[in-house]
């Protein structure tokens, strides 16, 4: 769907600047949100910030339903709705935002290689461990999942949906990987990510790109999600460098803001 | 195909039994690496992983930036390319019927012939539809101008990072090489009906270069080949479906071997001499291979 959805909204959206109401949607926060969802949501809420679009972050039982494709986030602005990260990256450029335009073709060309190297590992891996791993899909993942609902449908709809993630395991080859195995998977795309940064303070050194706020999406959340062992943070945690990429993201672009925002307010009063 | 070219590269002392038939190899599926020690291995990664256990590395002299961009540029290549080849090669209509079922059908031992390719394109497709989601889908328009423009956003890409250099990373042929040449070598050589990929590719200079040099120098006698199919064609005045049967399928079974698993060579000299003592007591490491994907 990404490809007419992309022309569609560059064809309709050049015009229009981005509006003070734009609004984010993701599952419920407290019960709901599953890893994997967060780790897009955040790093779709990085990337606006990085950009200096407001948006609200607006939770809703029924998000994953609302999205056009299917998977959350989804932003609404205007009268447009977008889904993942790629395609609202797309949108925001046709609004004249972009935080890869000082790329040059080499570069933009690596940015996009590592997007697609979290995707294929870190993403698949999160999914993996919430809905194939036994432990973690019956105490974590089918309670958080079916929580807005009552029974019979919590558990329908929870067990649809690990047969369906289950099936599409199986089909990229993951469903005859044990967790070892998947750990490791997320330990060597860490220490490719790690390798890259180096010691720079983004990945295109001086200034953050949608590559800086996807990776922060998944890292962070890992770092913050509790699950049935640690060792998924673990194995975040052995690279420094990664740590303190995250931490500088959540204080430049989280709590400072926020910060400011207050300050902003407390001055209008 | 990348575990062929790596194991080239490398240097490591492989046999390679080309066999039509997936049934006698020894994971079932093909292609598949068979050492004395661990058993066997199936997925092209594991089978370079394995390699390079046993100290055929053409990775070596990699920094640790490079390594990072060469498992980042692999992520890249299996999600925006892979779908489109498969999608080219298996599911379009008019690519399957035309070349590869029949291809299938008079290169493979009955009764597999009839049977395996249509298991392989019925699995494609449902596969297709599980990784995005549509269990609706069908092969047409819509699904191969999505699958086709990743595929040619991520040739471009490959173009622009392989610049002017001769390979991705610098004068020496690392696994990167070996992953980009396996999926884009068949690409060039064998004509498919729907060549748009084909097309998109053979405007993109570096990148065919890029191929076609590798072709040269680590498969020479396949290269050779290939013009040999040219002038053939210019005096039957026909096309490649004309061709004498033969000749047609002794060039796709190479290309299609060579496409099945590639890996890298390394240059004489260094590994050679890091590991003559090490080949003394490795096992010899058996390889069977054949096109499937």
């Amino acid at each position: 769907d990404s490809l007419l959805g992309e022309v569609l909204v560059v064809e309709l959206n050049t015009a229009e600047p981005w509006p003070e109401n734009a609004t984010l949607y993701q599952p419920l926060r407290e019960d709901q949100i599953l890893l994997s969802d967060c780790a897009s949501s955040l790093a779709v809420q990085a990337y606006l910030r990085m950009c200096g679009l407001p948006v609200r972050v607006c939770c809703r039982a029924n998000a994953e339903y609302m999205s056009p494709s299917g998977k959350v986030p989804f932003i609404h602005v205007g009268n447009q709705v977008v889904s993942e990260l790629g395609p609202i990256v797309q949108f925001t450029k046709a609004k004249g935002h972009s935080l890869s335009d000082g790329l040059d073709d080499v570069q933009r060309a690596e940015m996009k290689a590592y997007m697609e190297l979290v995707n294929n590992m870190l993403l698949t891996a999160e999914l993996y461990i919430q809905w194939c791993d036994d432990t973690t899909s019956s105490e974590i993942t089918r309670p958080r999942y079916s929580s807005p609902y009552s029974w019979p449908l919590n558990h329908i709809l929870a067990y649809q949906k690990q047969w369906e993630v289950r099936r599409k395991m199986n089909a990229i080859g993951w469903a005859g990987k044990t967790l070892e195995q998947v750990y490791e998977d997320v330990s060597q795309c860490c220490q490719a990510l790690s390798q890259r940064l180096g010691t720079q303070p983004y990945f295109f050194n001086k200034q953050p790109t949608e590559l800086d706020a996807l990776v922060f999406g998944h890292l962070f959340t890992i770092l913050t999600t509790r699950l049935t062992s640690d060792e998924l943070s673990e194995k975040i945690k052995s690279y420094s460098n990664l740590l303190s990429f995250c931490r500088r993201i959540e204080q430049t672009y989280f709590e400072e803001q926020d910060r400011d925002v207050k300050i902003t307010i407390k001055e209008k009063l | 195909k990348q575990s062929k070219a790596y194991a080239k590269f490398a240097g490591a002392p492989l046999k390679v039994h080309k066999i039509t038939n997936p049934w006698r190899s020894p994971t079932g599926i093909l292609p598949a690496l068979k050492t004395r020690e661990e058993g066997s291995f199936s997925q092209p990664s594991k089978i370079i992983i394995q390699l390079r256990k046993q100290k055929y590395n053409a990775d070596y002299d990699l920094s640790a930036k490079e390594c990072a961009d060469t498992l980042a540029f692999v992520s890249l290549l299996e999600e925006k390319l892979l779908p489109a080849l498969i999608y080219t090669h298996w599911v379009d209509a008019k690519n399957y019927v035309d070349v590869t079922r029949r291809w299938y059908a008079e290169n493979i031992p009955f009764p597999l012939n009839f049977l395996l390719p249509n298991r392989i394109h019925g699995r494609q497709l449902e596969r297709l539809r599980l990784v995005r989601g549509d269990p609706t889908l069908e092969p047409g328009e819509q699904l191969e101008k999505e699958l086709y423009h990743d595929a040619l956003e991520c040739m471009t890409l490959l173009s622009q990072r392989l610049g002017s250099q001769k390979f991705f990373f610098g004068d020496s042929p690392s696994s990167l090489d070996a992953y980009v040449f396996g999926h884009l070598a068949p690409l060039l050589k064998i004509k498919l009906p729907n060549g748009k990929l084909q097309q998109h590719l053979n405007s993109l200079d570096n990148l065919r270069q890029f191929c076609t040099n590798i072709l040269v120098l680590y498969f020479p006698s396949e290269s050779r080949e290939a013009p040999a199919k040219k002038v053939s064609n210019h005096a039957d005045g026909g096309d490649f479906d004309n061709e004498p049967h033969k000749r047609r399928n002794q060039i796709l079974s190479v290309l299609f071997a060579v496409g099945a698993m590639l890996g890298y060579a390394f240059l004489s000299g260094i590994i050679t001499i890091k590991h003559t003592p090490a080949r003394l007591e490795e096992p010899h490491v058996d390889e069977e291979e054949e096109e499937e994907d």
